[in-house]
């Protein structure tokens, strides 16, 4: 299992033997299918962090999270959200499927 | 180390996600489709409603192309969520005025994707869409043919009528 990126909460691994991703999310590591990294990857994604600073959209600044098909549950708070969303970003820039950042730079 | 990820994905992962927003595009011109051949059944429109409906099932099959594409591509295709459609309509005008604008936004749209997919060397979603232009193009035609149309029967006296009839050589 080779370490792909960390950030200040998680660390993100990948495992060439059994095909799969670990996610260390610091109380317990979960392994994810390409295909349950993508649904996770678009579940972070979806999250409005702006709601978490606004009392009537986010009272009390949670996220909950269902990983796996449901398999596993976390709660989530924004710095949490935050890190979890810079791990994701670190982590697929090391494949070939994402935009390379200097494109993205470009881009901007 | 293997690109597992690569592996997995044959297109780029921010065309995965552009073209997820395409399906929920794609859906909401079907529903807003289905909205308009209710108003024209409500008003008399019976070969507009005819033409709408036809129009809404078009969209949904371009929505299950894209959907189709990604699942291919080894992608996680998202089933959308489709909320604010109108049903308010002034005429028969406005519907098809409405319905150019939301053919517009939909080329644009595709467009787009078409020119992030060529930035990134993602050949195989420039090509997938080529034929999404292509519709485009027909489908933007048929709409403001079909205003041409209204605009040369005008809306006075039995108009109404002559258009809502004239609406059926658009229908295949």
């Amino acid at each position: 299992m080779e370490l792909i990126h960390s950030s200040n909460y998680y660390a993100f691994f990948q495992s060439d033997k059994e095909r799969c991703f670990y996610i260390d999310f610091g109380q317990k590591v979960v392994r994810l299918s390409f295909c349950q990294l993508l649904a996770l990857r678009q579940k972070v994604w979806a999250i409005r962090i702006e709601d978490h600073f606004d009392g009537e959209l986010n009272a009390h600044g949670f996220e909950i999270l269902a990983l796996c098909n449901k398999e596993h549950l976390f709660v989530l708070n924004t710095l949490e959200i935050l890190d979890l969303k810079e791990l994701l970003i670190g982590a697929f820039s090391f494949f070939d499927i994402c935009v390379p950042t200097s494109t993205r730079a470009q881009r901007v | 180390m293997k690109d597992i990820a690569r592996q997995s994905l044959s297109i780029k992962v921010e065309s995965m996600d552009l073209l997820n927003n395409q399906i929920k595009m794609e859906a909401h011109a079907s529903a807003t489709y289905l909205a308009m051949a209710s108003w024209c059944d409500q008003n008399g429109f019976f070969t507009g409603a005819k033409f709408f409906y036809k129009q809404a099932e078009e969209e949904r099959e371009h929505m299950m192309k894209i959907f189709q594409f990604v699942i291919d591509a080894g992608g996680n295709a998202i089933s959308p969520e489709i909320g604010g459609i109108s049903h308010e309509y002034s005429s028969i005008v406005d519907i098809f005025e409405n319905a150019l604008d939301h053919e517009i936004r939909v080329t644009k749209s595709i467009h787009n994707i078409v020119m992030k997919a060529r930035e990134v060397g993602d050949l195989a979603t420039e090509r997938f869409l080529d034929w999404f232009v292509l519709e485009q193009v027909e489908e933007e035609n048929t709409i403001r043919d079909i205003l041409d149309m209204i605009e040369l029967t005008g809306t006075e006296g039995v108009g109404l009528q002559i258009i809502d009839g004239k609406i059926n050589d658009w229908i295949d």
